[in-house]
């Protein structure tokens, strides 16, 4: 029973976006959102790309076994296209800075991994980049909620973004300390480490219930 | 397990469960002013509500007081003086007078009559005193009987007696709305029956106005009541608005019909 359970939320990255892939399909989203479409079509083949890898590692040529790539990727994507997200919702607020963030996260990017760490390291993935972007599109979410909260004009608080927002906080508030400690964490405490990413896929799991409801929720704009 | 993993460990919970309570707060914090944003919104909108029924019941209330004033003025005033001249008229001597002379003044005697009556009917269009005297089943009766005509239209009435003689205030904008309605569907859907009919039941009047010509559905009447021109029916939609009642259009194959439900307090 548990080892089912454990298959089921191993496979969870890339079944969890079929949440919200039918949606999307039956129902043509806003322009606004359509960053956060892009996304869901994206991370379902790179998750795909990376359970599948993991299960045929055994198979694959020992130079492509690894997936760690595959996450530093997924953690660029996500946090370039759901900038874009914020941006696009046009909140006159911080407008400036939530400009500026994708520029710096690009310079750190390079910075990174120019000087202080390989992006294809075939051992670990990338701690420091997945946690940079988990608190940055923290802030990007609670500075949603401080617009909101200052905001006069809107009432209908339960729309398409809100949703796609929540489910984004709810994910980088569990994930970033897994993600800033998981390096650490494969060293010290290696089953630890394997166990609390299923803490990460539900999670995962939450963001893609949140993503199919904030799409169901969409209309033209 | 050393010191260290142990340490790793704790921050990841203290961590994890820092950043919840962060999130957990803000969110709840924004649920909640939005609430209050809410429910201030909507108080809002339930004093323009008011304000907005107010106003139309002023404006209501002042059209039918210069309807009354100008049909006291139509019936007292011009009434009296074209009955006067009407006395006056009948004492002129024209026996002596040629036969041309009397042509002209039996003609001038009808067109003076022709007027007086004019100016009943048109007192009596403003200013229904039957409305007053007998309530609104009657006043209806007796305006659609004025606009029946044997060979051109035929108006059939059948109200319900169970409505009260007086029952309320509002019968006069009722009595209105109907005379609008009758009105238009008499210029507009050239009907050759009408019929109208009511039941009064649980504190409810529904009237219902049926005819065979070329009438409204109900996105024609909304999409009409906008328009700049279409005075009488937003006269209708604004008395509607005070009554709080609620009207339906409706086609039934080759009959329309228009259905008025109003409570009655």
């Amino acid at each position: 029973m548990f080892r089912i359970f454990q298959i089921v939320i191993d496979w969870s990255e890339v079944w969890a976006l079929l949440i919200p892939i039918p949606i999307l399909i039956h129902k043509k989203q806003p322009a606004m959102i359509k960053s956060v479409v892009f996304y869901v079509w994206i991370a379902f083949f790179i998750n795909l790309a990376i359970d599948l890898t993991w299960k045929l590692r055994n198979y694959l040529p020992t130079a492509f076994n690894s997936n760690n790539y595959l996450y530093n990727l997924h953690s660029v994507i996500r946090f370039f296209l759901f900038s874009i997200f914020f941006i696009k919702l046009r909140q006159p607020f911080l407008s400036t800075i939530k400009k500026a963030i994708p520029f710096c996260f690009a310079a750190f990017i390079i910075i990174n991994f120019c000087f202080f760490e390989n992006f294809f390291d075939y051992w670990k993935l990338s701690s420091r980049l997945l946690a940079v972007e988990a608190i940055l599109l923290l802030f990007y979410t609670l500075q949603y909620y401080l617009f909101k909260i200052n905001d006069h004009a809107e009432v209908d608080i339960f729309n398409s973004d809100f949703w796609i927002v929540t489910g984004l906080g709810i994910f980088v508030t569990f994930n970033f300390f897994i993600f800033l400690l998981y390096n650490e964490l494969t060293i010290h405490l290696q089953n630890f480490a394997v166990t609390l990413w299923n803490v990460h896929n539900i999670s995962f799991i939450v963001f893609n219930l949140f993503i199919a409801k904030g799409f169901y929720e969409s209309r033209e704009q | 397990m050393s010191q260290e993993s142990n340490d790793i460990r704790l921050l990841l919970v203290v961590g994890i469960a820092a950043m919840l309570m962060l999130f957990i707060s803000l969110l709840l914090i924004f649920i909640f002013t939005q609430r209050k944003k809410l429910q201030y919104q909507n108080q809002v909108q339930a004093l323009q509500d008011i304000q907005k029924n107010q106003l139309i019941e002023a404006a209501i209330r002042s059209e039918e007081i210069e309807r009354h004033r100008i049909a006291e003025e139509l019936h007292d005033e011009i009434g009296a003086i074209l009955g006067a001249a009407s006395l006056h008229f009948y004492n002129v001597k024209i026996e002596d007078c040629d036969e041309s002379s009397q042509t002209i003044y039996q003609k001038g005697r009808v067109l003076l009559d022709d007027g007086i009556s004019k100016i009943r009917g048109i007192s009596h269009n403003l200013h229904s005193s039957i409305l007053q005297e007998f309530g609104l089943n009657e006043a209806v009766g007796h305006f659609c009987g004025k606009l029946a005509h044997e060979s051109l239209i035929e108006i059939n009435v059948n109200l319900d007696n169970r409505y009260p003689t007086r029952a309320a205030q509002n019968d006069i904008s009722i009595y209105r709305i109907v005379q609008e309605f009758i009105n238009n569907i008499i210029k507009h859907a050239r009907p050759n029956k009408i019929m109208i009919s009511s039941i009064y039941q649980n504190n409810y009047l529904d009237l219902t106005i049926n005819h065979n010509g070329n009438g409204l559905t109900q996105a024609q009447f909304e999409e009409l009541r906008f328009k700049r021109d279409g005075l009488g029916l937003k006269n209708i939609q604004n008395r509607i608005i005070l009554l709080k009642a609620e009207l339906k259009l409706a086609q039934q194959t080759d009959d329309f019909s228009i259905n008025i439900s109003v409570p009655i307090f």
